[in-house]
């Protein structure tokens, strides 16, 4: 398994460059408004790992994986890990890039960085949690479609939901608050494990 | 002898397209097995499922012996494949693949690897992409050397190599099946390649095995009687298993040509090629109860 985490890791090195452009951009763009630079980087390694799925299917990589000394579990597992590995360096950076902003604007608040980067990082991980098994399912052009449709379908959802239940948001947002390093953990940890099921047991029927 | 594959009962099945199987095949260790057939016949199926790229709808596969089933993840450290179409993403260079495949296969021999790089002139650092059909037919074969496998499948390995390069790709599945222990099931059109190196033939048609033979019992064996249209007619159905008609004479396939030669002596009675075997068994007419 070690030998897959590697070969994306490797192939995501193969499309850095086109990452690190990304980021200057994004950089330069956030010198106007710090708070952007805490999405930036791990929205750009959701994208980039994409790009290890569509290369995958392209090549029509799966089947000679299969054909290697890994089982079709190893192989879905090893995308999860991977894809995690990269949004923890991409944290590592952002709270990097973070304090370098902080420094010229000669305004650290650490604490709050950390909050939002990590933030930021556990929605990026749900993202992917829910854009896997849609990927799995109906392969790359298909799942990237899907999700953009299922964000805006729950965007509307909780919208409905708020608006007509007259549930307080308020209360929601002080009680997150206060347990944030409890309630991402523990939400990341279940949503990962349901999406990693969901997706060995496509994987499992699928064929190349 | 060993027996490197043992299939039986195998069937996969595409609703409403195309069955494979039964198949029942018995591979030993230690020979080039070279399995023929047209597009379309069941090739690609048979050997994706055998690897398990395909799931299988029924039938038992073994490999050295052991349940494919039970022990996949230990039988493939022994396999080296090439197959048609599917490698690494193209975006990976070959030294990537080095670094990859340590972690990957336990017997994997980075000098070995970086050997046959250098024998087939490969670049280290040159993305997949840009290298041309034929390096990359060539990078995918060191690829499934370079673990030092029992077996390989090989599914079209030689498609897209000029002949010299073919021939060197020939020479190396020689020297790796030098070793009583290794096994190579190869698939073709090129039938003229296992016309020199292949010890058994298979042939698939249609989804079904209608020929599993030795070669040189085939070459031998088989030959092709030609006779002229008028004369077509004096000769006994049993004689042949399948004929075509062309425009000025008849061609048969028969399966015993020294007994056909003393039999029609007036007749002529050539050596046969896979390849006209192929095509006679395909195109010609009255092709069932060969064996």
């Amino acid at each position: 398994m070690k030998g897959l985490i590697k070969k994306d890791l490797l192939m995501i090195k193969g499309n850095l460059k086109y990452a690190l452009l990304f980021l200057v951009v994004f950089i330069i763009i956030s010198l106007e408004d710090v708070s952007i630079i805490y999405y930036i980087p791990t929205f750009i390694s959701m994208m980039i790992f994409i790009t290890t799925f569509s290369y995958d299917e392209y090549n029509l990589w799966d089947a000679y994986a299969i054909s290697m000394p890994v089982s079709r579990k190893d192989i879905v597992k090893s995308k999860y890990i991977a894809s995690i590995i990269l949004i923890f360096i991409a944290v590592i950076f952002t709270i990097i890039i973070s304090l370098i902003i902080g420094l010229i604007y000669d305004n650290i608040n650490f604490q709050e960085i950390i909050a939002n980067v990590l933030i930021c990082a556990a929605s990026i991980i749900i993202l992917e949690a829910i854009m896997f098994p849609l990927i799995y399912k109906f392969g790359v052009e298909k799942g990237r479609i899907t999700i953009f449709v299922g964000t805006f379908g729950i965007a509307l959802l909780i919208g409905f939901l708020l608006k007509n239940f007259n549930v307080d948001a308020n209360n929601f947002i002080v009680f997150f608050d206060k347990y944030y390093y409890l309630i991402i953990p523990i939400t990341l940890i279940i949503v990962l494990v349901i999406s990693y099921l969901i997706s060995k047991k496509i994987y499992l029927k699928k064929e190349f | 002898m060993n027996k490197a594959i043992e299939i039986k009962d195998l069937v996969k099945n595409y609703p409403e397209s195309f069955t494979l199987g039964e198949i029942n095949l018995n591979i030993s260790s230690g020979e080039i097995i070279g399995l023929i057939g047209e597009n379309g016949a069941g090739k690609t199926t048979l050997i994706k499922s055998i690897l398990g790229i395909l799931l299988k709808n029924k039938g038992e596969i073994k490999i050295f012996n052991k349940n494919l089933d039970k022990n996949e993840v230990l039988i493939k450290e022994d396999i080296g494949v090439v197959l048609d179409n599917s490698f690494f993403p193209e975006i990976l260079c070959p030294k990537d693949l080095d670094k990859i495949m340590k972690s990957i296969y336990q017997n994997w021999d980075s000098l070995l690897y970086f050997k046959y790089l250098n024998e087939f002139n490969l670049p280290c650092n040159t993305m997949i992409k840009k290298l041309s059909k034929g390096m990359k037919k060539k990078l995918e074969i060191a690829a499934a050397l370079a673990h030092h496998p029992k077996l390989l499948i090989l599914d079209e390995p030689t498609s897209g190599l000029d002949p010299v390069v073919r021939s060197e790709v020939l020479e190396i599945f020689l020297k790796f099946i030098a070793d009583e222990e290794h096994t190579i099931l190869f698939s073709t059109h090129i039938t003229s390649d296992l016309e020199h190196i292949a010890d058994e033939i298979i042939f698939i048609n249609k989804g079904k095995v209608i020929l599993n033979k030795n070669r040189d019992e085939l070459l031998d064996n088989y030959g092709i009687l030609k006779c002229d249209i008028d004369k077509f007619s004096s000769i006994d159905k049993n004689d042949y298993i399948t004929y075509k008609k062309n425009k000025y004479d008849y061609e048969m396939l028969v399966s015993d040509k020294a007994k056909i030669k003393k039999k029609y002596k007036d007749m002529i009675v050539d050596n046969i090629t896979l390849e006209d075997l192929m095509v006679l068994i395909i195109k010609g007419d009255k092709n069932e109860g060969i064996n």
